[in-house]
């Protein structure tokens, strides 16, 4: 994090080049234009985002790299319009997130954006089946209908057979999974999955990050996903790192191989 | 599917649905049914001492009509006050739950109504139970002290009033207890409230 005390000018960062090449990509679902996010603490402001430009394409699937503290969740809210940017300002298919009056937000969180979020966030005193439910019924889906989607999207990330367990009756993976099936029930057009695996262990994460994979191949959706995991970056299409609320690096995958067979040899 | 790759949306608007309120408010209620049962005695006790203060033989001198009326609004403030600590723990149980619901698409509104509705039908139950109980706590404190003539000395003049009135008084009071916790929970910013601030 940098305090007020240094310099908080816009800097030339290793980002421009590549981001004016992309502006050549018509179809963006995600872009982020110089977005700050200043957080005031006592005397101290932190800068939790510092200019932070990104574009990403329908259908791609990123990975956010960072050490924590680093803005990773900062700019997820942002997008997810959860949090208001200090400045500048993010655009979701070209609409500007900071116009939005508060239902058409709640719209956007509810059709357009879904959530995967570290612990879960499963509402604990509702089964499966009800908290797959729950945003179809905020999108104002008929409870039938509803009903027979949810089932069908937990058949589809594997948990048919527990459509009726309440989270307590669920391992970790498959809390996380009924998370995905809530995330992508109402067939959004973005996953901000927010360090998604970090609760799981190894073998369970891969597996939550190839289904997640499988999704956003399936429906085309935008998956943006950080993780700490260098072995979850195989399934990106591209690679953000963050560093003190800023991106210091931007990859496509074919170019990150050689790095991540390394780091996974020394693991 | 792949309805996730049409580009010609627009922002739409979400409506309030009662059947989701409700069906939220309900569950809420089951889950926590311990508490919600506390919650409901509260609100009973007290409309059963202000049905008994109502029905009671009254004194006719002028300063026990004062204190009659003293304990009257005090009754009516301890169970405005159980009620407000009560759906403030609620609530405050629930931030985790209700900043996720958010992160779905919740509105506001829909959290504020789900929390009132909740309040009220603790109320409903609580004044209904109260009122009843009231009632038979002057019979049998009249039956005690004055005997068989019981119906003569209390105060049964417009008793179907005096009932409707404890009840709504119970129900009102339910419902402005339960406002402020309402009113916290809808407006809790989604982040905050999943970290459990607040």
């Amino acid at each position: 994090m940098t305090t007020a005390e240094s310099d908080s000018a816009p800097r030339q960062s290793e980002h421009v080049q590549w981001f004016a090449n992309l502006d050549q990509q018509v179809d963006c679902t995600v872009m982020t234009k110089g977005v700050c996010k200043d957080y005031v603490m006592g005397e101290i402001t932190i800068h939790a985002l510092d200019d932070v430009s990104v574009s990403i394409g329908s259908g791609e699937y990123i990975s956010i790299m960072g050490p924590s503290g680093s803005g990773k969740t900062t700019l997820f809210n942002c997008i997810g319009g959860l949090t208001k940017p200090t400045a500048g300002s993010v655009f979701i298919d070209e609409i500007d997130v900071a116009q939005l009056d508060a239902n058409e937000l709640a719209w956007l969180r509810c059709r357009k954006i879904g959530y995967i979020f570290q612990s879960y966030n499963i509402i604990k005193v509702m089964t499966a089946v009800e908290n797959v439910l729950l945003p179809m019924l905020f999108a104002g889906v008929p409870r039938d209908d509803a009903q027979d989607r949810a089932v069908e999207i937990l058949e589809r990330v594997g948990l048919g057979d527990r459509i009726l367990h309440t989270p307590k009756e669920l391992s970790g993976g498959q809390q996380q999974r009924v998370a995905i099936a809530r995330a992508f029930a109402n067939t959004p057009a973005i996953i901000l999955a927010d360090e998604p695996t970090a609760n799981l262990d190894v073998n369970t994460g891969e597996q939550i990050i190839h289904l997640m994979k499988e999704m956003n191949r399936e429906m085309g959706v935008t998956v943006i996903c950080s993780t700490h995991d260098h072995k979850m970056l195989d399934v990106s299409d591209r690679i953000v790192w963050m560093e003190d609320g800023q991106i210091k690096q931007i990859r496509r995958r074919e170019d990150v191989d050689i790095k991540v067979d390394r780091l996974a040899e020394k693991e | 599917m792949g309805e996730g790759q049409i580009r010609q949306w627009e922002i739409g608007h979400l409506k309030l649905r009662f059947e989701v309120v409700w069906s939220m408010a309900i569950s809420s209620l089951r889950v926590r049914l311990f508490r919600s049962f506390l919650t409901c005695l509260t609100i009973t006790v007290a409309t059963a001492f202000m049905m008994y203060l109502l029905t009671m033989p009254r004194a006719a001198e002028a300063s026990e009509q004062q204190s009659w009326y003293l304990m009257l609004t005090l009754a009516l403030i301890v169970a405005a006050a159980g009620v407000l600590n009560a759906m403030l723990m609620s609530v405050s149980q629930r931030y985790r739950e209700i900043g996720t619901i958010k992160c779905l698409g919740a509105l506001d509104t829909m959290v504020l109504y789900s929390v009132l509705l909740e309040a009220a039908m603790l109320g409903l139950i609580g004044a209904i139970a109260g009122a009843i109980a009231g009632g038979i706590i002057s019979v049998l404190l009249g039956l005690a002290s004055h005997g068989g003539n019981v119906f003569q000395e209390l105060e049964l003049g417009g008793l179907g009033y005096k009932v409707m009135f404890v009840f709504f008084v119970g129900m009102i009071l339910t419902t402005l207890g339960a406002s402020i916790p309402a009113w916290v929970a809808a407006k809790m910013p989604p982040v905050e409230a999943m970290r459990g601030e607040k």
